[in-house]
């Protein structure tokens, strides 16, 4: 997982780097809420909540 | 005021390059490898960086406005609330008195901790450039060549924290709380299971 948001993000960087504004911004905001739901996987994991 | 502006948006992805570099140090140098919090704060720094990197980006190509500006220190908030969030979550988790901490201290604070100042510091630059430091309208940036340099240098930390992820996690879906090893190399028979 943390590898392909890392995969996601470089993704981001290159579509920045090649004028694609619209798909920098939509790989931002999955990468965003993917950084955040591997969060809460860790977060809750150790409770034993963790889907 | 043009030039202020590049220089702040140059430094700010670099800052964030130079701790995550020292994070590679760390790891190769160091005792200990990355838990996984530790990746999620890198993957918010690189969400950090992006902000000010788009607009350098966005540079190169045409003049920026505060539109540009805005969105690129937007994306500097978001990416800092959320590393923030995770680094404090770290640092309560082991604030026990007594607690040794995770990882090597770095000038008396462990890497966690410095961290969280990191994201404090994002998000006051951030909010601080869009209240007082907005251009009035579009305009462009000066030294083209150190911006293209900027935003390939942090493209290419990002490209090689994947790879550095992915020998680390192997095949499996998750890091381990307490890496002992490169997963990768084990898993393919490279290298033996450490403990």
């Amino acid at each position: 997982m943390a590898a392909l948001i890392f995969v996601l993000l470089t993704a981001m960087l290159v579509a920045m780097w090649k004028g694609k504004d619209g798909l920098a911004t939509i790989l931002f905001l999955i990468s965003l809420v993917a950084v955040a739901l591997l969060f809460n996987h860790h977060v809750t994991d150790s409770l034993g909540l963790s889907l | 005021m043009t030039a202020l502006r590049t220089g702040i948006a140059q430094f700010c992805t670099l800052a964030v390059c130079g701790v995550l570099l020292g994070a590679f140090y760390e790891q190769f140098a160091g005792t200990v490898l990355p838990c996984p919090l530790c990746m999620l704060q890198r993957m918010a720094m690189v969400l950090c960086a992006a902000g000010p990197a788009w607009i350098l980006a966005l540079s190169l190509r045409r003049r920026v406005g505060p539109d540009d500006y805005a969105r690129g220190y937007g994306a500097s908030v978001l990416g800092a609330v959320l590393g923030a969030a995770v680094s404090a979550r770290q640092v309560l988790l082991h604030i026990e008195p007594g607690d040794p901490g995770y990882g090597e201290a770095v000038l008396g604070l462990h890497l966690y901790t410095w961290a969280f100042v990191v994201f404090v510091v994002v998000l006051l630059v951030s909010g601080l450039h869009l209240m007082l430091a907005m251009p009035a309208k579009e305009e462009r940036l000066p030294w083209q060549g150190a911006s293209r340099v900027v935003v390939l240098v942090l493209l290419a930390i990002t490209a090689l924290n994947a790879v550095l992820v992915f020998a680390l996690a192997g095949f499996h879906a998750y890091l381990p709380d307490d890496p002992t090893g490169y997963r990768l190399f084990e898993d393919l028979g490279w290298s033996t299971p450490s403990e």
